[in-house]
């Protein structure tokens, strides 16, 4: 899908005229999306700028940013390098200092601007996110990242710490919709203490290409997910998914034939589930992804036992599913005063009833501890819609289950999390009236839509073996869209 | 992150039922490219080697089994250069060729697969080496004229319609300008004196350190050539204009630390690389002569020297693209069952002094022995006096296949002259490649 305005508002001349013209025009930046499947270095010699600010997260941060090929710039106090050095020394990227306070050197473009701030616990201290990032955001480069790191606010033992902590959150909400405009974008990371070392793999996800299309997003890192005693935490970047098996419903097209392809890319072996009728694309999908097809009716009673079935056959799932990616959406839209029942049980049967009572079965039989399961919800669902009660209702009930569910798998290693895709450029928003849709492309912190490979890029981190430290979150991919806060 | 390098022994023992030896190795002069040389493709230098080698090493030719070449810039109508240096000498029909490839290790590559050939029964004599004429690189012409004059080169009877189509297609025109060819990594689009311009920034090394090093190389072959030491190892070589050409042209003796501070930088403005501290381009060949222990005892020659073990390596080239020997180097002398201490001497490939210098840094860090080797503690430290003795390919040259190939016969005879035993070889190779190799004396 092409979108005019981000081809046009490459061309160097356009932009000057609209500039000089001071036209209305939005001018949304190509962002920069990762290509091929996922590499050893992904931030190669880019500047990554760290406030220290007194926080605990020097040593994680130092341990995470030279491994991934990143330069580390670090502002703070001399003593704050100290735990660079040794990654420096083995990676050959040495820390560069910055006094507190100080400007950034003219010609440094930081890719990205990482604050840990979790020893912010009042609110004068916030201060010291303005004092830090005032004088670098200028610096920051174009599609890069700013990321602000806390403790949770629940673990606050004051109620002003916890309103501190929650603080983070409108703050990188404002900077995402300041920084949108060059494709940069902004997030805060919540870590819960003792889970710093499941920082790592979400902070090299951030910082890279392949998260180019969130933005404005709290993420929470915990142990609530455990670790089995004989199998340390130990996350792979390259080919994360070797190995293990997926599932991923509605695979047949769109944002569900991109996840499939992505985490094939990674090494998964992927069962590509969709509806019969739907049997030549899912055929063609799961043919280029050397996967397996699967046409079932998710809807149908029958569908979870032979579901399991399927699972457990060699020639089928291959005994054991590691990641369940229930994709599978349909729209029913009318006003509730004109909606039919069937209208209203389709939709509320394939986003939420199928998901309930696979997931049920699967964890019964057939899911491996330590799987990973990841539901689509919507942002449109969250933020309601006229003409959507039955679809809002299902995908809004997307995020409780998985709320819910997550403390109760968590004790065998088995994460659960929702997706909110905002809008991205598929066959069906093709189809919407060309204005709405020019709207709701704009109207987000990136002003574009975005593409199915975005929400295939966070389902393949989510499902792989760094993804252990989040579960029961409800995680927006939308571009910072306006609406459904 | 870590690897472990313990499941790398045996392979020097598990050889030594049968074992491959050196017995001399000879090289052209190192000329700087557009010189001497330039009349003389790849081929020519590999003949010119290879002759000299057999007159001084007199093999009877029906002994001779097999030749190995190593290369970069291959000729493209005739990529086997082994082979095409067979033909051209008249060695016999019957000694089997082949050429290989390695970056700026294809001369290594080649002495160790002679080796591993010898010591698995498939040959006894041998002959290794390498060659490469940069003044004789093919200008590319772009794949698009290629593919677009195709359909009237081989498509039968072409009509004016499809001339205009080709011509269409031709557009724009700047496409199809021939390009230089550049010693760029194709998967970074890095020139390799920008990667060495960064591993100097990253592993903090010096204008002033890298330009010692370079005077010091100069300054070491200088003097192995007034010592003579040199003349059992270069040949001389008659160029087809009836000029000839004894010694090498790039070892400057009167260069110094002052003078090649004075050079601008030429990959970066700010840099610190300089024409004196990074190789040159060069053309010349090398070769060096393998046989079994027996063959070469029957045959009456003194086998001086055997490859103990030698191991090759790989990083991102995103992450330091020359930092190859680091891994490498620990991998064969753990092969070898030696320590980096236990070396007598250490022979490096300078493409550029920023490079050593960093792998000697890296060799002589924890951190990195911790969190890229698997190992507690630092490779190890190595004296100057025992690295480079006789200088390396920042004074001498780098013609790239042939470096490996001068390389192991310098350090043969200086095991042999010097009565040390044993020799560590690194060189680093375009591709994030690697290679080392450990030798050691006979007798």
């Amino acid at each position: 899908m092409s979108d005019f305005l981000v081809d046009l508002s490459q061309h160097p001349v356009f932009r000057q005229t609209v500039k000089q013209l001071g036209l209305p025009l939005p001018m949304p930046e190509k962002l920069r999306r990762a290509r091929g499947p996922w590499e050893d270095r992904p931030l190669a010699d880019r500047a990554v700028v760290v406030f220290t600010a007194g926080g605990a997260l020097g040593n994680t941060l130092a341990t995470a940013l030279a491994p991934a090929g990143a330069v580390p710039h670090v502002v703070g106090e001399a003593t704050d390098l100290r735990p660079f050095l040794s990654p420096g020394e083995a990676f050959g990227r040495p820390p560069v200092h910055h006094a507190p306070g100080a400007s950034p050197p003219e010609d440094l473009r930081a890719h990205g601007l990482v604050f840990d701030a979790t020893g912010l616990r009042t609110p004068a201290e916030l201060r010291a996110l303005y004092d830090g990032l005032h004088p670098f955001i200028g610096a920051l480069a174009r599609c890069g990242r700013v990321i602000v790191l806390g403790r949770p606010p629940r673990t606050a033992s004051q109620p002003a710490a916890a309103a501190t902590a929650t603080a983070l959150e409108g703050f990188v909400r404002s900077v995402a919709k300041e920084v949108g405009r060059k494709g940069a974008t902004a997030h805060v990371v919540y870590v819960a203490p003792g889970a710093e070392a499941r920082l790592t793999p979400l902070l090299r996800f951030l910082l890279s290409d392949r998260s180019a299309f969130l933005t404005g997003q709290p993420w929470s890192i915990d142990a609530t997910a455990a670790d089995a005693p004989e199998t340390p935490f130990a996350p792979s970047y390259v080919r994360p998914l070797e190995g293990r098996t997926a599932l991923v419903t509605g695979a047949a097209r769109g944002i569900g034939a991109a996840i499939a392809a992505h985490l094939a890319a990674e090494g998964a072996r992927v069962v590509c589930l969709d509806r019969p009728g739907d049997e030549t694309p899912l055929a063609q999908v799961a043919a280029a992804v050397k996967g397996v097809p699967l046409a079932l009716d998710i809807t149908d009673a029958a569908a979870p036992e032979r579901l399991v079935d399927f699972v457990k056959d060699p020639a089928g799932g291959g005994g054991r599913l590691d990641v369940l990616v229930h994709n599978a959406g349909i729209t029913r839209d009318k006003t509730l005063g004109r909606m039919s029942p069937e209208y209203w049980d389709q939709a509320v049967a394939v986003n939420l009833g199928a998901v309930v009572a696979t997931t049920t079965a699967l964890l019964d039989e057939g899911l491996s501890d330590d799987a990973r399961i990841i539901c689509l919800s919507s942002v449109s669902g969250l933020a309601g819609n006229v003409g959507q009660t039955n679809y809002s209702a299902s995908k809004a009930g997307v995020v409780g289950y998985v709320r819910a569910l997550a403390p109760l798998v968590a004790g065998r290693g088995i994460t659960i999390n929702a997706i909110a895709p905002g809008f991205i450029e598929t066959r069906l928003t093709a189809a919407m009236p060309a204005m709405t849709r020019e709207v709701a492309r704009r109207l987000s912190a990136l002003g574009q839509g975005g593409e199915p490979r975005d929400i295939a890029e966070l389902v393949t981190f989510l499902a792989s073996t760094g993804g252990k430290g989040l579960t029961g979150q409800s995680l927006r991919a939308c571009g910072g869209m306006f609406i459904g806060a | 992150m870590a690897r472990s390098s313990s499941s790398s022994q045996s392979a020097g023992a598990r050889a030594r039922a049968r074992r491959a030896v050196i017995v001399g190795g000879i090289r052209t002069p190192f000329v700087k490219a557009f010189t001497d040389f330039t009349k003389m493709d790849t081929i020519a230098l590999g003949d010119a080697a290879v002759a000299a080698l057999l007159d001084r090493f007199p093999v009877p030719r029906a002994e001779l089994d097999a030749l190995i070449w190593g290369g970069v810039i291959l000729p493209g109508a005739a990529p086997n250069v082994g082979r095409e240096i067979v033909l051209d000498l008249k060695l016999g029909a019957h000694v089997e060729a082949m050429t290989c490839t390695r970056a700026c290790a294809s001369g290594l590559q080649a002495v160790t697969l002679a080796a591993a050939a010898i010591e698995r029964g498939e040959a006894d004599v041998v002959v290794a080496g390498g060659s490469d004429s940069t003044s004789n690189a093919e200008i590319k012409l772009p794949q698009k004229w290629v593919h677009a004059l195709a359909p009237l080169a081989l498509g039968g009877k072409p009509k004016p319609a499809d001339y205009l189509a080709v011509l269409a297609q031709l557009m724009p025109i700047t496409d199809l300008v021939p390009t230089r060819p550049r010693i760029a990594e194709r998967t970074t689009g890095e020139v390799m004196g920008e990667a060495a311009e960064k591993m100097a920034a990253r592993n903090e090394i010096g204008r002033a350190e890298q330009d010692e090093f370079a005077a010091r190389s100069h300054h070491r072959a200088a003097a192995a050539i007034a010592s003579g030491r040199f003349d059992e190892e270069v040949c001389t070589v008659v160029t087809p204009d009836g000029g000839k050409v004894y010694a090498d042209g790039l070892v400057r003796a009167d260069t110094s630390v002052e003078k090649l501070a004075r050079l601008r930088p030429v990959f970066a403005r700010a840099g610190t690389l300089t024409a004196g501290n990074s190789s040159p381009l060069t053309d010349g060949a090398a070769a060096v002569l393998l046989m079994s222990e027996d063959k070469a005892r029957a045959l009456g020659f003194t086998p001086r020297a055997a490859l103990r073990s030698w191991a090759y390596a790989g990083v991102d080239p995103a992450d330091q693209l020359l930092m190859g020997p680091a891994l490498a180097m620990p991998k064969a002398l753990a092969r070898a069952g030696l320590s980096l201490a236990d070396v007598d001497l250490v022979d490096m490939h300078e493409a550029f002094a920023a490079q050593v210098l960093s792998i000697l840094k890296m060799l002589g860090s924890d951190a990195f022995a911790r969190e890229r080797l698997g190992r507690d503690k630092a490779v190890g430290s190595v004296d100057p006096a025992r690295l480079n003795v006789h200088g390396g390919s920042l004074a001498l040259g780098h013609p790239f296949g042939a470096t490996g190939a001068r390389m192991v016969t310098t350090m043969t005879n200086e095991l042999v002259r010097s009565g040390k035993e044993t020799a560590l070889l690194g060189i680093c190779a375009a591709g994030g490649l690697g290679a080392a190799a450990v030798l050691e004396r006979i007798g």
